[in-house]
């Protein structure tokens, strides 16, 4: 017994060292700097002043502040549904048996594993150039020349184009871990409900889709997430102009307010921790909602 | 497996004709993401003014591989190309080796915490990066480290502390307990079982989370972005 203690201290120490340092204690500093003014990111500690709350209500008034928030609503709200829709129907379909199963999955997640950058100019000079784009050509093919000559990306458009972009681009990810969760459903349930003469697409909704729930649970907070953290795509869609608003999300006005690098908006590290405060309540309270919602242990499998 | 694989039995192919639904889905998605990644690699071959002009695929001038020699000397990629590598391969061996005693200790052993640090590691993979990022800037620049190399492979083995530990307790708690029974009886010591034993037989997670752990960092940019430009950022 007296051995085992000394190796779980030896073997946990390393680990919780390491979270320490890059997760609890930054997560701390960020919390208590968000009630501090912060000229400058690297000011110690003693340089701060302390404001109380007003650096939340700062926020609250800002209105590049709330069309980022608003952006970032609607790529969870929008490109949430999609997303998981579309994922959710794929993994239904590659699980029914289907011929070429793995080369189906292998290419619908290739996306994934492309680096956002080089997506991001893929999508922009080619799928929706608007002189020889994809769907440029694709509409003038099918001849719809009103569609044809849309510019992608300019105006209300380029928000658009830029979910649609990055909504693709996740489909594989999330597709995989609804594959995982179906193929762990036990295949007699299907053949049961086979021979008392349920079809395929009435089997994916009364038996796979309730069952899914656990992982539809993990889906979605994985989504929260990385829609928390969009930020290189974001910056591609918007480059050159750096905080261009029709595509701004909060991770992109939180590096303007703390680095400052377009000079358009004042410096202040503690609004840039606020932001921080903000986005983390948002995951919380979606991680809470969803627990709450969709409970994944009233199932005996 | 009642059919063997290339031979397709008349009912197998019926069952797939039922199934044209959802070949033509998925086919089609497949195809749009196939031309896609043609295009990249097209446009990489292809010359500016060519991709300008929409011609990125019909290679009028020829298939330009100078592109690639040009790109990795002249533009230094080389150099980038080895950081990152570098970074990747030290941050997945430095997560595997921190993380894998941490998730077999959690696995196998009850103790006060053990709870706690679980929930904590879970809770730790949904908070976003915007929330970390501030601090560690700061304490990098005010130790004087920012741009230093170790900082950000440290930093990056600790950014997958939790997702990797998560990931492999799994694989541990679904290894037999027969195996650390034949070994405490054959009289080899706890810490000894897990180096010989149990890691080799918990491979399969380890190298799918390694391949996870290598893509996220190769494919990382905001903390390279903000902790190796310091001096375009504070002045």
């Amino acid at each position: 017994m007296k051995q085992n203690k000394k190796m779980i201290v030896c073997f946990l120490t390393p680990a919780l060292i390491f979270f320490v340092a890059a997760f609890l204690y930054p997560i701390c500093r960020t919390v208590v700097m968000s009630l501090f003014k912060v000229e400058s990111i690297s000011d110690p500690v003693g340089l701060w002043e302390f404001v109380g709350l007003s650096n939340f209500a700062d926020l609250a008034e800002t209105t590049i502040f709330q069309v980022a928030m608003i952006n970032m609503l609607k790529i969870w709200l929008i490109g949430g549904i999609l997303v998981l829709s579309v994922a959710l129907l794929f993994a239904g379909i590659l699980t029914s048996g289907i011929v070429g199963k793995n080369v189906y999955r292998a290419i619908i997640y290739v996306p994934n594993i492309i680096n956002a950058v080089a997506m991001s100019t893929m999508w922009i000079n080619y799928v929706y150039n608007k002189r020889f784009g994809l769907l440029h050509n694709f509409f003038t093919w099918i001849g719809a020349d009103g569609l044809a000559k849309l510019d992608y990306m300019n105006g209300s458009l380029k928000f658009v184009s830029l979910l649609i972009a990055f909504c693709f681009g996740s489909v594989g990810y999330f597709m995989l871990i609804f594959m995982s969760g179906i193929e762990q459903i036990p295949g007699d349930v299907f053949e049961a409900a086979t021979i008392d003469g349920a079809g395929k697409i009435k089997q994916f909704f009364t038996i796979t889709c309730p069952l899914l729930k656990g992982t539809f649970k993990t889906c979605l907070t994985f989504w929260t997430v990385s829609v928390v953290g969009f930020f290189v795509w974001s910056q591609m869609w918007s480059a050159p102009l750096a905080s261009e608003m029709s595509t701004i999300t909060p991770f992109i006005y939180m590096y303007n307010v703390t680095f400052g690098t377009m000079g358009n908006v004042e410096r202040n590290g503690g609004l840039g921790a606020a932001v921080g405060v903000v986005m983390a309540l948002v995951v919380l309270v979606v991680f809470f909602v969803v627990g709450r919602l969709v409970k994944d242990d009233d199932l005996e499998l | 497996m009642k059919k063997h694989r290339g031979r397709v039995s008349k009912t197998g192919i019926k069952k797939q004709l039922r199934l044209l639904p959802g070949h033509l889905i998925v086919g089609i998605w497949c195809l749009f993401t196939l031309v896609m990644l043609f295009w990249i690699v097209a446009a990489s071959l292809s010359t500016s003014p060519e991709i300008m002009q929409g011609k990125a695929l019909k290679f009028e001038t020829g298939l330009h591989f100078e592109n690639y020699v040009r790109a990795w000397s002249a533009n230094s990629i080389s150099v980038f190309f080895l950081n990152s590598l570098m970074y990747a391969i030290c941050a997945m061996v430095g997560s595997i080796l921190i993380s894998a005693p941490a998730a077999y200790v959690l696995a196998r052993f009850v103790f006060k915490g053990n709870l706690v640090i679980k929930s904590s590691f879970i809770t730790a993979m949904s908070i976003p990066q915007i929330m970390v990022v501030l601090p560690l800037f700061s304490m990098a620049t005010r130790a004087h480290l920012s741009g230093s190399k170790i900082l950000l492979i440290l930093l990056y083995i600790g950014m997958q502390i939790p997702y990797t530990t998560t990931f492999l307790l799994a694989s541990f708690s679904n290894l037999s307990r027969v195996y650390e029974e034949a070994a405490a009886i054959d009289g080899c010591s706890p810490m000894k079982t897990f180096w010989k034993i149990m890691l080799p037989l918990a491979q399969p997670g380890i190298v799918t989370v390694g391949i996870f752990n290598f893509m996220n960092v190769w494919n990382e940019y905001f903390l390279s972005l903000i902790l190796l430009l310091p001096r375009r950022i504070c002045q």
